[in-house]
């Protein structure tokens, strides 16, 4: 029954890649756009000088790349990674300039589809399918603005918050990278954050300063429709004291990219009494059927709680990626403060996620919940993998940590790997997972009264996610939401 | 027996008793009645020692001895038995292990032997039956699996086998259906009546006291006696309601 | 003998294993014990592991089609003790694990299992409780993996540790590996000290603090021995209690 899936998330990556490769036609003229193929010192160089960075920044990229020299590729995650050949990858390219179509008529049917079905407003539509002029008139329909950089830019200055491209903010205001760049994920933390520290192509900074509510919800998704950031993005947060921030990553649209690795690393780091929300919708291309193509999806994220009450939330929706290795992370160091990871991880055809959290638990009075609901179906494995570490020195420690796991079909693998470690007596630790298969009589039921079964299966995920989606922001949420029952299309029947 | 002067006390930090003072005599039981929240928990809590009650003024006295100063199962051996609101569940104990310990480690204290197996499955069954309770229901664990009724019948058997002279019976009456609330009426008089007993019933409603006369009625509101008469001051907070009345 | 090199950390079965400890016996480490369960029959096994400083018991369990395997094991070494199995559960057949790790002073208790139902209609139910005092280690490492075709499989595992000191450790890791739809696999776990409640509730009764912490324990644990073989269920009894007394104290 998953031989024949009709797979319309699929289908639309397939048919945005076959408009990138052949109607968009990327010409050779943007080979001298690029650095040379492999990665050494040189490549190193290139990048930095390219960006145009200080010495300093130069200097701190190379402590990278000899570190990852000496570094291994992960072998721990449930995951079958084929090898990938680091010298025979592009490390820099000038951001590209997207081709574009006349009007939304051009586009391929299919995406076309599948837009609508995420409910993406037409003129949001236009700026994804790269329609000529469209970026100015969806900025003018969605916010309702002749300029919306520059409202937005004005109202963040107001407030002083920061809100910069990493590459710009490495100019503006490179004492605050500096202090910040790999203080929550040192260079050598992992294979690929290392890689990333290397060579990382840009990525976004945030500062909110202290007492600062940020005025608005932060988000990605004009600047990477905008340009490229490219492979190895890298973002870095920091919320001052008692400052509030809502980021927003990523798009519920089909992304894709004709590099196949991305390895991004997040960084937040949170002071006293500061509160950050960083919400993901993933859909990056997931290969075909057959598991061919689709990104390998390698993330580092992780959250310093530094201060004492400070607060980080991370929330997921990952549906895409051929391979995702992903555990979105919070040290809790100041006393009283919290962590959160609610995640919804979907798999189909012959996708690969292995992703969790981890929850350090280090000052007193910490406080962590995990939320994590995985959904298999076609013949992909999906597994969790989460820690929940209380030290020696951190007292009346809570954690609860759920973790349920749904399997849509009997082709596919749905596991739990959760890591306890606890060194003091006053920590309270709970901890609960189960596994189960879509229920028939739900099924029953809810086409007994009109839904058909794709949109049965959409609900039924939808509920068992919902714990999940009501963390998201609203306008999040809905997309979402839509996002789940089009990535399992097919998946039962 | 039971001597309450000027009690002050707070639970994290937050003050619920107000300098409360409350005296019941030998033979005697005293009802306390008063709105939710108006401390009547925590007075039972901080007459059994429960960690988190903290006593910041006042004075209790015990036949005698300061109460404040024991230790919560100094005062079970000294004759104290609180009947929790909500008795607590333990996994994996059974309840005849759980009251022979209890009771054998009371008499201990008191300077008695302790009682043999065969005495003490006698005792129980005989309270048990007291109750209407099967006494298989004692070889369960403690509390697990009991009914919200059952519970509190169990805290009667355990009050019935350990006899104490003085018992503060916290919302005793919650849970229980009709039939049941006659019977556990009829346990209290019948362990606790006597002249060298008294009992504290904390109570909402005025229905156990259809079954077990108080002496004396005290209304309790935000942490301190506002009120006391006899019997007939139950059935005038029935009628009239605590704002009335307090 | 043993043919194999000595683990490290990186084998992820001895990530929290006493390698000293081990790597004093490993030589002479007898082969794994391999117990088959024939089809349709109902074995009971008792491992009682709290005699040695060291001890490390592996074994193969095979339960045929329709058979049923109870295993009580109380893991109480001085100085680590291990308990690792490996079991295959075959069609409609039952396999339960009754266990306990008791440690204090600087022990490291384990107890490792990987159960891997290769047929359907199994059913395996795992109860471990560690009571941890000193600066003891007590880990429990169980994998449940669920075959393609082992449809209808029942799987569970029921995970507690109490901490009884600073400096104590618990670790738990309930996996599971599920490849098949139609099965239901729940794990729980928790972690804690002894639950002030049940101690106020006790010591209300008239139980010295003392006595009441020892009670409570011994609720914890001895729970896990309810069903043991009647001949030997005594034995498991005071051996956990001889335990519990030197681990609270």
């Amino acid at each position: 029954m998953t031989d024949d899936v009709t797979f319309k998330n699929r289908e639309a990556h397939e048919a945005a890649e076959k408009l990138a490769t052949y109607e968009w036609g990327f010409t050779s003229d943007i080979e001298s756009e690029r650095a040379p193929k492999g990665l050494n010192e040189d490549t190193v160089r290139y990048i930095s000088a390219k960006k145009g960075e200080p010495e300093w920044l130069l200097e701190w990229r190379l402590k990278a790349y000899r570190a990852w020299l000496t570094m291994e590729e992960v072998d721990w995650a449930k995951l079958d990674i084929p090898a990938i050949d680091y010298q025979d990858a592009y490390y820099y390219a000038e951001p590209k300039q997207k081709p574009t179509i006349a009007s939304l008529d051009e586009l391929d049917p299919e995406i076309r589809r599948t837009y609508e079905k995420l409910g993406i407003p037409i003129e949001e539509q236009k700026v994804l399918a790269g329609v000529e002029g469209a970026r100015k008139v969806a900025v003018d329909a969605v916010f309702d603005s002749v300029s919306v950089a520059t409202t937005f830019r004005e109202e963040l200055n107001k407030a002083g918050v920061i809100f910069r491209s990493i590459s710009e903010a490495v100019k503006e205001f490179p004492d605050l990278v500096r202090k910040y760049l790999g203080s929550v994920v040192p260079q050598r933390d992992n294979y690929f954050a290392c890689l990333n520290s290397a060579v990382f192509s840009d990525g976004t900074f945030v500062y909110i300063p202290e007492g600062v509510r940020c005025p608005m919800e932060l988000s990605t998704y004009f600047r990477i429709n905008a340009e490229n950031t490219g492979q190895f993005e890298r973002t870095l947060i920091v919320a001052d004291k008692g400052s509030y921030v809502s980021y927003l990553e990523g798009c519920t649209a089909p992304m894709r990219d004709e590099n196949q690795l991305h390895a991004a690393v997040v960084e937040i780091f949170a002071h006293e009494d500061a509160e950050v929300k960083y919400s993901t919708v993933q859909n990056w291309y997931p290969g075909n059927a057959e598991g061919v193509g689709g990104i390998y999806n390698f993330v580092t994220k992780r959250a310093m709680c530094s201060g004492a009450r400070s607060k980080v939330s991370w929330t997921q929706v990952e549906t895409g990626s051929a391979i995702t290795w992903k555990y979105p992370s919070c040290i809790l160091k100041g006393d009283g403060s919290v962590g959160e990871f609610y995640s919804v991880a979907v798999t189909n055809n012959r996708q690969q996620a292995d992703t969790g959290t981890k929850m350090v638990h280090i000052g007193a009075n910490t406080r962590s919940t995990i939320v994590s609901k995985g959904i298999s179906a076609g013949r992909s494995d999906n597994t969790y993998r989460g820690l929940v570490k209380v030290l020696p020195g951190a007292e009346n420690v809570r954690n609860f940590t759920q973790c349920d796991s749904l399997l849509l079909g009997d082709q596919c693998g749905a596991h739990t790997v959760p890591y306890i470690e606890v060194k003091n007596p006053t920590a309270t630790i709970e901890h609960e997972a189960t596994t189960s298969k879509i229920s028939e009589d739900q099924l029953f039921y809810a086409m007994s009264r009109g839904l058909d079964q794709e949109a049965a299966v959409a609900l039924i995920v939808n509920g068992f996610a919902r714990e999940v989606l009501k963390q998201l922001p609203m306008e999040f949420a809905v997309e979402a939401q839509k996002l789940l029952g089009i990535s399992l299309e097919g998946s039962v029947g | 027996m039971l001597e309450i002067n000027n009690l002050h006390a707070t639970v994290a930090g937050k003050p619920i008793l107000n300098g409360l003072s409350l005296t019941v005599p030998a033979g005697e039981v005293h009802a306390i009645m008063g709105p939710n929240g108006a401390g009547k928990s925590t007075l039972s809590y901080v007459l059994g020692g429960r960690p988190g009650y903290e006593v910041t003024g006042g004075t209790v006295t015990f036949i005698g001895e300061d109460l404040l100063a024991q230790e919560p199962h100094e005062r079970a051996a000294a004759g104290l038995f609180l009947g929790f609101q909500y008795p607590v569940e333990i996994p994996g104990v059974s309840s005849m292990q759980f009251i022979r310990e209890s009771l054998n480690a009371q008499r201990r204290a008191r300077g008695q032997a302790d009682l043999s197996g065969a005495e003490f499955i006698r005792l129980a069954r005989a309270e048990a039956a007291e109750l209407g309770m099967d006494v298989d229901m004692l070889k369960r664990p403690v509390n697990v699996g009991f009914s919200g009724g059952e519970k509190k019948r169990a805290e009667m058997v355990q009050m019935g086998i350990m006899r104490p002279r003085f018992a503060v019976l916290d919302e005793t009456d919650s849970g229980l259906d009709i039939d049941a609330l006659r019977v556990v009426g009829a346990e209290i008089n019948r362990i606790m009546r006597g002249p060298d007993r008294a009992a504290l019933l904390i109570t909402h409603y005025q229905r156990l006291l259809d079954y077990v006369q108080p002496d004396r009625v005290h209304v309790l509101a935000a942490g301190r006696i506002v009120r006391s008469g006899g019997p007939e001051l139950a059935l005038e907070l029935e009628r009239e309601g605590y704002a009335e009345v307090a | 003998m043993t043919a194999l090199a000595l683990p490290t950390r990186k084998d992820e079965a001895y990530r929290y294993a006493d390698l000293d400890a081990l790597g004093r016996v490993w030589a002479d480490l007898a082969q794994a014990r391999e117990i088959v369960v024939p089809a349709g029959e109902a074995h009971s096994h008792v491992l009682l592991a709290a005699n040695e400083a060291v001890e490390v018991h592996r074994a193969r369990l095979v339960i045929q089609p329709g058979a049923s395997l109870d295993l009580f094991a109380l893991n109480g070494a001085a100085e680590y003790g291990r308990i690792e199995m490996d079991v295959e559960v075959r069609e409609g057949a039952r396999f339960t694990l009754n266990a306990a790790n008791i440690a204090g002073g600087k022990a490291t208790q384990e107890i490792v299992t990987h159960v891997r139902h290769t047929e359907p209609n199994g059913t395996s139910n795992q109860t471990v409780r560690s009571v941890l005092g000193g600066t003891a280690t007590g880990s429990y490492l169980g994998k449940v993996a669920v075959a393609r075709q082992a449809q209808k499989v029942d799987g569970e595992q029921s995970v507690k540790a109490m901490l009884l000191d600073r400096g104590a450790t618990a670790n738990c890791k309930p996996e599971l590996e599920i490849y098949a739809d139609d099965v239901k696999c729940a794990h729980g776990a928790t972690v804690g000290e002894l639950d002030p409640t049940q101690l106020f509730y006790a010591m209300s009764r008239g139980l010295p603090p003392a006595e009441a912490k020892a009670l409570l324990l011994e609720g914890f644990v001895l729970q896990l021995w309810d069903d043991a073989p009647e001949d030997r269920r005594d034995e498991l009894v005071e051996a956990s209690r001889a335990l519990l007394r030197r681990v609270a104290a």
